[in-house]
């Protein structure tokens, strides 16, 4: 009986412990556009992922599979060549994930995801809040 | 029949419910993907409530009620994996993202139950079985909060949560179409109704189960 709970504690903590370490190693998935420029010698001779929102109006095409845009963290814009899939949702504000390497300050890419937000507008259009639903 | 019932309500309701306009049709995948995973999130947490029970009291009811909640949150499991993913094909852009923490996180979940359902067959002595499965059980349990916190501590593709999230608690305010909400939530109450139909039907094989083991008649066969 007494073993058993031991075993259970000593279990916990352990798996408790572990994933505490791995929370606070800060890892990260992509750079936001203000990291990639504060660091842009060291990332240049990489290939990275790089994250932010596709700045409005900035979408044009330079060829049949080139496509030029911008994004942003609402801080800093890098501008974007990308040839490669578009997903269907990639439109103007739309989170993107972009894999690729930088040259002169330009982010070359042919890997795109698209990273849509947590809110979901229907066609009513009604967002629910707290007044709107005591109505 | 009882099982079937809100099996295809919920079908029909997440087929002809309000969807996301930016997202389109495939939105609609979230009547799937969110109520499957947190009815998992409540199997496990049953299958640890029960496990402890076990191995502190040593009834065999509670061995029954812990694998019968593991089998229904492993289905469940599989099946929110299954819609995230077709949802993530038709808006990420990829079926799989493999540098992302929730979803890797959300695969090593099922494979932590397939082990703790494979236990179960390690050995002809039930009782040890019992035992040994409970503690897969309880340990397994720890990996929810990590898993639904993972979008917070890591940055990466999956969006963070709609509901369950601090914002929306503290405000009660979702960032979701009142329509939307009102679907999600019949969607979950659906669910949790299949779950409970599921688990009951698992439940009655596990106690025959113990049973035969328990009865010299039958044990003597074995």
């Amino acid at each position: 009986m007494k073993k058993n709970l031991l075993l259970v504690l000593f279990g916990i903590s352990l798996i408790v412990f572990a994933s505490i370490r791995i929370a606070s190693s800060n890892t990260i998935y992509y750079y936001t556009t203000t990291e990639a420029i504060d660091n842009i010698t060291e990332i240049s001779s990489e290939r990275i992922k790089l994250g932010g929102f596709v700045v409005s109006e900035s979408v044009s095409k330079s060829s049949i599979d080139e496509t030029n845009f911008e994004i942003t963290d609402g801080n800093k814009t890098i501008k974007i060549v990308f040839d490669g899939f578009i997903p269907e949702l990639f439109q103007d504000e739309m989170g993107v994930i972009l894999d690729g390497y930088f040259e002169n300050n330009i982010f070359y890419s042919d890997d795109m995801l698209v990273k849509h937000d947590n809110e979901y507008i229907s066609e009513d259009g009604e967002t629910y809040d707290v007044e709107n639903y005591s109505k | 029949m009882m099982l079937y019932g809100p099996l295809l309500v919920w079908i029909a309701v997440s087929v002809f419910g309000p969807y996301d306009v930016t997202q389109g049709q495939y939105s609609k995948l979230l009547y799937v993907h969110v109520p499957t995973v947190w009815i998992a999130y409540l199997a496990y947490t049953l299958t640890f409530i029960y496990s402890l029970l076990y191995l502190f009291k040593k009834n065999p009811k509670y061995d029954s009620l812990a694998l019968a909640n593991a089998k229904s949150g492993v289905i469940f499991t599989a099946s929110t994996l299954i819609a995230g993913s077709v949802w993530g094909k038709f808006t990420w852009g990829t079926w799989w993202v493999w540098g992302d923490a929730r979803l890797n996180l959300t695969a090593i979940l099922l494979l932590v139950y397939l082990g703790y359902l494979a236990s179960r067959n390690f050995n002809n002595d039930l009782e040890r079985t019992a035992k040994n499965s409970s503690f897969i059980g309880i340990f397994g349990v720890i990996q929810i909060p990590i898993l639904h916190f993972s979008v917070i501590w890591w940055r990466s593709v999956h969006q963070q949560a709609s509901i369950l999230s601090q914002e929306t608690v503290a405000s009660g305010d979702a960032p979701m179409s009142s329509d939307i909400l009102t679907t999600l939530l019949i969607s979950v109450l659906l669910v949790t109704l299949v779950h409970v139909f599921l688990t009951k039907r698992f439940r009655i094989n596990a106690d025959k189960t113990w049973e035969d083991y328990l009865n010299p008649k039958t044990r003597a066969k074995i």
